[in-house]
């Protein structure tokens, strides 16, 4: 019996079944035709514990299919194991118009053996009885003359179902697809705190600049450091050159060297050099285009003019 | 389409686009933070350069220290006009070895030069000197 609130309709799933035309969801009770039983007196305590046994029960009376599926629940003095194929049940439904969308839980007709009073009707030639606690499928001419069939209603729909899967399209099973997706989901949450973290804005560099511009209070606007920058960054660039031309030249005067005259001012300069050989003005002219320097040599005399732009 | 045939397939799919998502989310904030740590990173350069050149360019000494250029030599070899951060000066009959001391001190001071000229007149020499800060 099902107190369990579900309220879809029961269909009755067997081989002289017509094509059905299904509007809304249903719950399916399949008939024998559709699957194998054993029951095994197995010591174990727990439904996963004998899914986990079951395959080796069905040893040489299926065959080793990967689309059989296999049911299990317990009983006072036993095991009810069921084995099913999931693709040959998926393939006959698609036969008789029942898409897989419309499928709620599918039943078995061995859950329904105790609450099963009357024989069910199926097609015209047989029906589903219960005979020595097992639900099976007779002729109607086995059974007694005048007994009335009963239909299959909702009200024998049993508490546990079964949900068809991983057969046809599918490639995950239930428990597959939840293992997976909490790893995912792990991952994903490891994701979004990590991101989380790295969103904080990067406080030490902040709070070294904050320091700074506490001690320098006139350089909190961005403004008044571009226009400071600008103007000691001209002056910085022009007086470095100048004192570099000035260093370079001083150490063109060595032995045999005088300097005669030197100008410098904000855009060139001009140095005179006198030497005491050609030699020495050869070497000071090339020392002077080694620094890309102007240099023209006094006429009549060891003299040498170097020159430049700032 | 029968969606409820890949109901495990489109958990699992949902999940990877969760942490996909995820992945995107933490890569954009790494990026976020490698972007906002190089602005900080420039803006503490700029101010610290801003400070150094004030510093050296600023420098409310520096009136002291170009006031001591006229100390150097013998204050007969120098003629020297300031006005209020400009100096003009002259200096004469400089031996080799003060010229060189002179002009290496001016080198040093963080003074606009402009005009710097070097006469030999003989054994000596005479420079003029004019600078601005």
């Amino acid at each position: 019996m099902n107190f369990m609130g579900n309220t879809k309709p029961l269909l009755l799933v067997h081989k002289q079944m017509q094509k059905q035309t299904l509007n809304a969801p249903v719950n399916l009770m399949l008939t024998p035709q559709f699957y194998t039983l054993k029951r095994e007196e197995v010591p174990v305590q727990y439904a996963y514990q004998a899914k986990r046994i079951a395959p080796s029960l069905f040893d040489g009376l299926i065959e080793e299919q990967s689309h059989i599926r296999y049911f299990v629940s317990k009983e006072e003095d036993g095991w009810l194991f069921i084995a099913y194929d999931v693709v040959q049940i998926q393939d006959f439904l698609e036969q008789k118009g029942i898409a897989l969308e419309n499928i709620g839980k599918v039943f078995f007709a061995e859950q329904i053996a105790t609450t099963m009073h009357s024989p069910v009707k199926i097609g015209e030639k047989e029906a589903l009885i219960t005979h020595d606690n097992t639900v099976m499928i007779v002729p109607q001419s086995a059974l007694e003359e005048g007994m009335s069939f009963k239909k299959i209603d909702d009200m024998l729909t049993p508490a546990k179902g079964v949900v068809l899967e991983g057969g046809k399209g599918s490639l995950l099973e239930t428990k597959d697809a939840y293992i997976l997706a909490s790893i995912f989901a792990v991952f994903a949450v490891m994701f979004f705190v990590e991101g989380a973290r790295y969103s904080g804005d990067d406080n030490a560099q902040q709070e070294q600049i904050a320091l700074v511009l506490e001690d320098h209070p006139s350089l909190q606007s961005s403004y008044a450091r571009k226009s400071i920058a600008k103007k000691y960054k001209a002056i910085d660039s022009k007086e470095r050159k100048k004192r570099e031309v000035i260093n370079t030249l001083s150490h063109m005067i060595f032995k045999g060297v005088t300097l005669t005259t030197f100008s410098l001012n904000d855009t060139k300069f001009q140095a005179q050099f006198s030497c005491q050989d050609a030699t020495v003005v050869k070497k000071l002219e090339d020392l002077a285009k080694k620094e890309k320097f102007n240099t023209t040599k006094v006429a009549n005399g060891n003299a040498i003019n170097i020159g430049g732009i700032l | 389409m029968n969606w409820k045939a890949y109901k495990n397939e489109l958990i699992v799919g949902l999940a990877i686009l969760l942490m996909l998502v995820g992945f995107l989310y933490k890569q954009q904030q790494i990026s976020g933070q490698t972007d906002a740590s190089a602005q900080a990173g420039n803006a503490l350069h700029d101010i610290k350069e801003v400070i150094a050149l004030q510093q050296v360019w600023g420098d409310k000494k520096i009136s002291k220290k170009v006031d001591k250029l006229k100390t150097l030599v013998s204050p007969s070899k120098v003629k020297w006009q300031k006005k209020s951060k400009k100096v003009t000066a002259t200096f004469s009959t400089l031996s080799a070895k003060e010229l060189n001391k002179v002009v290496s001190k001016i080198l040093n001071i963080a003074v606009v030069i402009q005009k710097l000229e070097i006469k030999k007149v003989g054994p000596s020499y005479t420079m003029e000197f004019k600078c601005k800060w």
